[in-house]
């Protein structure tokens, strides 16, 4: 499926603990599809999807312009056993989908060790994160209500969404606001003045020096 | 980091991940490249030049005189040159056609993603290898023990010990393994050195733009017109709408004094970082290094001496020779192609990546015979004993040089490039010490 014509590859990562449907709702994105069974992950894995992105002004409002995305998904294993591999390829990502399942209080409770994993492994300290609660389809399980989430998002200063692989409530607008938030931080990231004001002017460098004239002998 | 926790069949299942993410990586590290190389000829073109009125008010970019009452121009926030109205892009924060360019593809190649990470992983490994990549080079390379013959290594380059030796693991590690590796790199000499056939293969492009071919083909090395062929089949529209405005003004083909150039470059952040190297695989296959940074030139025509005077200025953001021992003695060894006798060399600065030569060559041609000629500068770092390590070439055709006052005589900071073509000097450079 992939050939180099897009404009921008963008990699971004799903976490959380074994079971809350990283992978299942990645499948969705991808795929629009909807798979009951539960395979383990192995460690580490990636789905692809090509997507067009329309860039939109501070005020929300279409630029009009629209690129290609390449977006890779990694998707990991919430195991501990596999934590050594799957944490080391948080450096690797620019955005992350940070998951947890809303029919379970311990997934939850775990979104704030993700949070300091991903402190310490991501590219930088504050990357860009969405917080999701999957599973939203199962009302009558819930053990999460959406206000204790929504809090801790707050918190964080990060999104977050109620979704559902099961119908794809909501799976689309997580990844692609999770997807605008990088395409902002890399227009930050350059548009920023420079830490260190470049020293020494090429034309300056003209009169230094000794012009001596030199042919090597060898 | 390795995958030695694993059971067999979960390492294979994760290799495979990342053999399907070495496939995107090729296609997007192309992609890059091809980008990078759009960059690299529109900052060429913009510097190209041709006699202009002295003291007249022209555009940086396109050259075309400046009004005083209307299409007075303004100075660009980018690189504080006077630019027209059409040289812009963007309204109210507009930039100019170069300065636009580079910022785009500091984001579309990711670079800015790199740039950041390097601030909070600072001195640990190479800014560009992602953790796939290192993991299935070293694992790829342990499931083939079996098949390398094992003869002795020719020659090796310390540096490519050093940086398998940042992967091994060192229980699985053996001194086997280094000479298995040291065999491994001798094979891939012997491949390189017919590179000239690899390379003019490698930057062909198929016709559609589509995904690039790598044909390693038969063919005898190509002479030099075919080699500058099948680089311009590389310029396609990678960034279409992007260079679109200047290749419209171009063709009134004028351009700028190149002294504009250089503080252009040294005002801007994306100069910072390597042009070229995020890309650089094939280079980090071939020689074990990859390659970052710019390069500071000055070229110029002295009609009085009939010679070409080229001034190295400098380099900057240089990759390390030795990335063990993160040192670089670098020094430019000059050519002008297809000339082989013309080598010339500045003096080695020890322990920099950013020297400062300020030398001047000159290579005695007639005028019009710069026709087709190109200048080759290669940076090297002088290692121990005679190991010398590739840290980049540029390659500028002399062609704008046969014009009388050509005013791009200023100097200019070049993106150093992988390796683009095997010479023979290049290849005594290890052999003639
Ligand atoms: N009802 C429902 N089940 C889900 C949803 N998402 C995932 N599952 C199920 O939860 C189980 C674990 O999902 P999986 O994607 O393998 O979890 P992972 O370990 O995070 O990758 C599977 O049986 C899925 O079918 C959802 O939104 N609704
Ligand atoms: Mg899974
Ligand atoms: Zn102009
Ligand atoms: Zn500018």
């Amino acid at each position: 499926m992939t050939d180099g014509d897009y404009d921008y590859l963008i990699k971004l990562l799903a976490l959380g603990d074994s079971g809350v449907g990283k992978t299942t709702f990645l499948y969705r994105y991808t795929d629009n599809k909807f798979n009951p069974k539960f395979i383990t992950t192995v460690g580490i894995d990636f789905r692809e999807k090509r997507v067009a992105y329309t860039a939109s002004n501070p005020n929300g409002t279409a630029t009009g312009k629209t690129f290609k995305v390449h977006l890779q998904l990694w998707d990991t294993a919430g195991q501990e056993r596999f934590r050594s591999l799957t944490t080391a390829f948080f450096r690797d990502a620019m955005g992350f989908l940070l998951m947890f399942d809303l029919t379970s209080q311990q997934s939850f409770l775990n979104v704030r060790n993700w949070m300091s994993q991903l402190q310490a492994n991501a590219y930088c300290e504050n990357p860009d994160i969405v917080l999701v609660g999957n599973k939203a389809d199962l009302a009558d399980q819930r053990e999460v209500q959406e206000k204790q989430a929504k809090e801790l998002a707050d918190k964080c200063g990060i999104p977050y969404f109620e979704t559902s692989a099961a119908t794809g409530a909501e799976v689309d607008k997580a990844v692609i606001t999770l997807l605008d938030l990088v395409m902002k931080r890399m227009e930050q990231c350059v548009d920023k003045p420079p830490a260190d004001p470049a020293n020494g002017n090429g034309a300056a460098k003209l009169g230094e020096g000794q012009p001596n004239e030199k042919r090597c002998a060898c | 980091m390795d995958l030695s926790f694993l059971h067999v069949l979960e390492r294979e299942r994760v290799l495979e991940v990342l053999q399907r993410d070495r496939n995107l990586r090729m296609i997007e590290e192309e992609r890059i490249r091809k980008m990078k190389c759009d960059l690299q000829e529109l900052r060429r073109k913009g510097a190209k030049s041709y006699a202009r009125q002295y003291g007249e008010r022209t555009c940086a970019r396109c050259q075309r005189p400046l009004g005083k009452l209307w299409n007075t121009g303004a100075v660009c926030r980018g690189c504080s040159h006077r630019i027209c109205n059409r040289c812009r892009v963007g309204v109210a924060d507009w930039k100019c056609t170069v300065c636009y360019a580079y910022r785009e593809v500091k984001i579309r190649s990711g670079e800015w993603f790199l740039e950041e990470r390097a601030k909070k992983f600072a001195a640990t490994t190479d800014k560009y290898e992602t953790i796939g990549e290192k993991l299935l080079k070293f694992y790829c390379v342990q499931r083939h023990i079996a098949v390398v013959p094992p003869t002795p290594p020719p020659h090796m380059e310390y540096e490519f010990r050093g940086r398998f030796r940042e992967l091994k693991n060192s229980k699985a590690f053996t001194q086997s393994m280094e000479d298995l590796m040291v065999c491994f790199r001798s094979h891939i000499k012997k491949f390189s050195n017919s590179q000239n056939d690899v390379r003019g293969d490698l930057l062909t492009v198929d016709p559609n733009g589509k995904a690039s071919c790598f044909r390693y083909s038969t063919q005898k090395s190509l002479s030099d017109t075919d080699i500058n062929k099948s680089c311009s089949l590389t310029k396609r529209e990678s960034l279409p709408n992007l260079f679109k405005k200047s290749k419209d003004s171009d063709h009134e083909s004028s351009s700028t004094g190149a002294e504009e150039e250089t503080s252009f470059s040294s005002e801007h952040s994306f100069d910072h970082r390597s042009s070229i190297s995020s890309i650089s695989t094939e280079c980090g296959i071939f020689e074990g290094i990859l390659v970052s940074g710019e390069m500071e030139l000055a070229v110029a025509y002295n009609s009085s001496g009939s010679c070409l005077e080229i001034t190295v200025g400098g380099c900057r953001n240089l990759t390390y020779g030795n990335s063990k021992k993160k040192k670089s003695h670098p020094y430019v060894k000059l050519y002008v192609l297809p000339d082989k006798n013309s080598k010339m060399k500045t003096s080695v600065k020890k322990n920099t990546t950013e020297p400062v030569y300020n030398e001047v060559f000159k290579y005695n041609i007639e005028r019009h015979l710069l026709f087709g000629k190109r200048l080759q500068a290669s940076v090297w770092h002088s290692g121990t004993l005679t190991k010398k390590v590739f840290l980049g070439e540029v390659l500028i055709p002399l062609d704008a040089w046969r014009q009388e006052n050509s005013s791009f005589q200023g100097f200019y900071w070049y993106p150093l490039c992988p390796k683009a073509e095997t010479l023979n000097g290049v290849t005594a450079e290890n052999n003639g010490h």
